[in-house]
């Protein structure tokens, strides 16, 4: 009977109901549920109590805060029931009724099987209560009217539907359950129309947040920015490979989420990532020097002036220091954006598993003219990116003028 | 690496036009090219300052640019000053007075083994320049101090002795007003 329902289940693409015996060890799989879900994430704010709220989260409607998850009666979950918990989950419903933003990723986590939800009320059952309030969240008219959501639910709150799981393997189903719904990646990887939805024929895409872009992870893009399964599941498990680090809205993910996955189910979400039979990762075509256009040849000097002392003369970068320009992932993007955004605003110091750590990298805004940094960017892309297309000074301006940049203080 | 022209004022003398190569660092062109070997290389990737040289701005403010993560032409056609620059010379060279900054972190033993010193030296004189431009007052002058001399790094003296000598320069060239 368990060997059928474990099939069952695996057949469905879900995972798998393993019949516990206590709730010890319910708990513990809740535990790992909730990392793969990252729930840490918004329901901590930095330096925090775990999952006892308070991270601001900016969005297009005003400032949303995480709540506290503990099992405070108070001002936590204490309350709540598992059918209680499990349709705040998956239907985004507070226990008294009324609707939760849906900057809880409800709409992904909506076609999570009954079992996982009890399993992650178990284990932030078993945690310790933390006695305070998260901050309120008060948005501007009409965002503030939580009635207004209930429309907004019934347009988009169930629309997630995953791509059929027929003729595909083992891993590939798991690595849907893991990205998909657990992960949702696609909250960020997806763009949003005006109402703040995914645009679900677009998911996975790409989308923007706070000025940067969250890339597409369709397989074919990723292929087209050099990923193989390979290096995509190092990528999770040690936030960093051959194609750079997690940087920005990535790092925490990295942190509370995805370097304490098992590695079977980061090879299943490279798996299901780059497909059951993976396009080949696009060897880098690099312009030599003598092929350079005019802004990337005035852009070598720039590099060679403000970048090479990191990143070295070759683009292979220093170990532990800086990462390797050449191939990297943000420099094989189409899109500039990132390369704009992080020129300009740096990164900060990155602690990565095991000793492994880079150095801060100093923002240039303000530093180097519009021109400079067209040159440099296109330096970039032509040398050690394979985008030999030339952007012009206004294509970089109009970038900067989207997001005016922010100095990083931490990551 | 090809070569190219290097032209630029340091300490005060114009150099240049010489070819060099076009990914020389900044710190090497200094020791190598220079004989100015008073800008120290530490980490040589950026951290602890203790490379900097003072780049004199057109609009007369003044910055620290590390010379170990710069390229030499970084440097073209600019106004550079380095730890060499500082004190008054006599005809043969000699020293005959150190700038206030060094002169105080002598008197108070700000330094131990020194290898800082000339980028403390660095930041804390372009501390001294910004406030003649725009004094500070009192309520804010340890937060100053911080701001301006807190990203470099020092093994040996606990940093407290440079912050409390500067702070005394600071306030004995009247740079610091009431309030
Ligand atoms: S040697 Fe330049 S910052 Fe350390
Ligand atoms: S005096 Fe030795 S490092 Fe500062």
């Amino acid at each position: 009977m368990k060997l059928f329902l474990t099939r069952l289940a695996l057949a469905a693409g879900l995972a798998a109901p393993v019949l516990f015996a206590h709730a010890d060890d319910q708990a513990k799989r809740g535990e790992y549920l909730a990392r793969a879900a990252d729930c840490m994430a918004c329901h901590t704010a930095p330096g925090g109590a775990p999952f006892a709220g308070g991270l601001p989260i900016v969005s297009p409607f005003g400032t949303i805060y995480g709540t506290n998850i503990t099992p405070s009666k108070e001002h936590g979950i204490g309350l709540y029931s598992d059918d209680e918990f499990f349709a705040a989950l998956t239907e985004g419903k507070r226990r008294d009724g009324a609707y939760l933003y849906p900057a809880m990723p409800y709409t992904s986590y909506h076609l999570m099987p009954r079992e996982d939800s009890d399993a992650i009320h178990a284990y932030l059952k078993s945690i310790e209560p933390i006695e305070r309030a998260a901050p309120v969240t008060s948005l501007s008219f009409p965002f503030n009217v939580r009635l207004g959501l209930m429309g907004w639910n019934v347009l988009y709150g169930k629309a997630l539907k995953l791509e059929p799981a027929e003729g595909k393997s083992e891993a590939w189903k798991r690595g849907q359950y893991m990205v998909e719904v657990l992960g949702h990646c696609g909250e960020c990887h997806t763009p949003r129309g005006l109402p703040g939805a995914m645009e679900l024929d677009k998911r996975l895409t790409g989308g923007i947040l706070n000025g940067y872009l969250a890339p597409s992870l369709l397989a074919t893009d990723l292929a087209a920015r050099g990923w193989n399964e390979q290096d995509l599941a190092t990528f999770l498990k040690h936030g960093m490979s051959a194609q750079g680090t997690m940087f920005n809205e990535m790092f925490p993910v990295f942190h509370n989420s995805t370097q304490g996955l098992s590695d079977t189910d980061l090879a299943a979400m490279a798996t299901f990532l780059l497909g059951d039979k993976p396009p080949a990762a696009k060897a880098l075509v690099e312009v030599p020097v003598d092929k350079l256009g005019p802004s990337a040849l005035r852009g070598r000097q720039e590099y060679l002036n403000v970048c090479a002392g990191c990143h070295a003369a070759g683009g292979e970068g220093k170990p532990h220091i800086a990462v390797a320009m050449r191939g990297n992932t943000t420099l094989r993007l189409e899109d500039p954006r990132n390369l704009v955004r992080v020129i300009e605003d740096g990164i900060g110091e990155q602690k990565f598993s095991g000793f492994e750590h880079m150095q801060p990298m100093p923002g240039f805004a303000g530093k180097l003219s519009p021109a400079q940094l067209t040159d440099l960017i296109n330096y970039l892309r032509q040398g050690w990116g394979g985008q030999s297309a030339e952007l012009a000074v206004s294509d970089v301006q109009k970038l900067q003028a989207e997001a005016p940049s922010i100095e990083h203080k931490a990551h | 690496m090809a070569n190219r022209p290097l032209q630029l004022t340091l300490n005060g003398q114009p150099v240049g036009p010489v070819d060099i190569p076009d990914d020389l660092p900044m710190i090497d062109y200094l020791h190598e090219y220079k004989n100015l070997t008073g800008s120290r290389l530490g980490c040589g990737q950026g951290i602890c300052h203790a490379c900097v040289v003072i780049v004199d701005n057109p609009d007369g403010t003044s910055e620290e640019v590390r010379t170990c993560i710069t390229g030499a032409h970084y440097f073209e056609g600019k106004q550079v000053r380095t730890i060499e620059g500082h004190a008054k010379r006599d005809e043969s060279g000699q020293v005959t007075e150190l700038n206030p900054i060094q002169q105080r972190f002598v008197d108070e033993f700000a330094f131990q083994c020194s290898y800082c010193a000339p980028g403390f030296v660095n930041a804390a004189t372009v501390l001294v320049e910004k406030l003649q431009r725009q004094p500070t007052v009192h309520s804010k002058l340890e937060q100053v101090i911080e701001d301006s001399l807190g990203h470099h790094v020092c093994r040996c003296t606990g940093y407290v002795r440079y912050y409390n000598a500067t702070r005394n320069v600071l306030t004995d060239l009247g740079l610091v007003k009431e309030g």
